[in-house]
């Protein structure tokens, strides 16, 4: 019964074949693909995996290139604002100090009794 | 790359490849001959070709899968080592190809294989009605169960053969040969009844 019925299936699933008319177009195709191979320059055509996977590959380097040259440039700004402070509090401090040494001066004329102390602490 | 890599040559047991195409073909389509390679469609697209109408229900999908695997094929004939690996190889790839595209498509349109399977009665005198019957079973079947069933009775595998071309173990094959042959049976009416339905219809 079983086996019967076995060869019942293999008999309904014989392989069928498609139309004459698909079979020349597909090796039409396939060769016409082969010989489109065999013509480009270098051999094989490039796997178009292996292309998207460089380009992927290429677009990420270049990523973090651009990010690392940002960040780069960045601290470049930031150390130039700092010198930039910094040389603004030395200039403060210097025109701070005329000024004081300036009004001791000043003081020190009107007040004889300071006339011994040194100026400019 | 996954399925040539899954494959020893060494263990290959498959059923011989279709008469008419010898390794020595083989290298020569390997070799840019188009004529060896046209040889070689004309000898593997009945495998494909029914693999994939039954595999995906219709006409126009068997047709462009069967196109994408041989030209599949074309870019990776280099890798291929004997006429037993090519077959082994069509096989794979097809059947994968149909059960993702199975997945990929939570439904699909199951158009009549009347065509087909008036072609299957011509060809070998067989009962197109029944034939039709087991055709449209095996389209209610899960993927890899229609796949099994397919590559057991069509392509006349063992199952240790078949476990190997889908990648699933070798109990799972025989579990899903065992569950569909009893669904198929259970629908399918024996030969009397099937003959006395026929008449009164």
């Amino acid at each position: 019964m079983s086996e019967e019925f076995e060869s019942r299936l293999r008999a309904a699933l014989r392989p069928v074949a498609p139309s004459p008319e698909f079979t020349r177009n597909l090796i039409a195709r396939v060769t016409a693909d082969k010989r489109t191979e065999a013509n480009t320059p270098g051999g094989r055509r490039r796997n178009p995996k292996a292309t998207a996977w460089w380009l992927s590959a290429g677009m990420a380097v270049s990523l973090l290139m651009a990010v690392g040259v940002q960040q780069h440039l960045q601290e470049r700004r930031e150390t130039e604002r700092g010198l930039e402070a910094r040389r603004e509090v030395i200039e403060a401090l210097r025109m701070t100090s005329q000024k004081l040494n300036l009004a001791y001066e000043v003081i020190k004329s009107q007040s004889p009794s300071l006339a011994d102390d040194k100026p400019g602490v | 790359m996954r399925i040539l890599c899954a494959l020893d040559k060494d263990k290959l047991t498959l059923n011989e490849a279709p008469q008419g195409f010898s390794d020595e073909h083989l290298a020569k389509a390997r070799a840019g001959d188009t004529a060896a390679l046209a040889l070689l469609i004309r000898a593997h697209q009945r495998t494909v070709y029914s693999l994939a109408l039954r595999l995906l229900g219709t006409r126009e999908l068997a047709e462009d899968l069967t196109q994408d695997v041989f030209m599949q094929l074309n870019g990776n004939l280099k890798s291929i080592a004997s006429n037993t690996h090519l077959l082994f190889w069509l096989r794979q790839v097809t059947s994968h190809r149909a059960i993702d595209q199975l997945r990929r498509r939570s439904r699909i349109e199951m158009t009549s294989l009347d065509d087909e399977v008036q072609l299957v009665g011509t060809a070998d005198g067989g009962d197109p009605l029944l034939q039709r019957h087991l055709q449209q079973l095996l389209l209610e079947l899960s993927p890899p169960a229609r796949a099994v069933l397919l590559l057991r009775y069509q392509e006349d595998l063992d199952p240790v053969d078949i476990a190997r071309t889908l990648d699933m173990p070798v109990n799972t094959v025989k579990s899903h040969l065992k569950r569909s042959l009893e669904i198929l049976r259970q629908r399918t009416p024996p030969p009397e009844r099937r003959r006395c339905e026929d008449k009164s219809t």
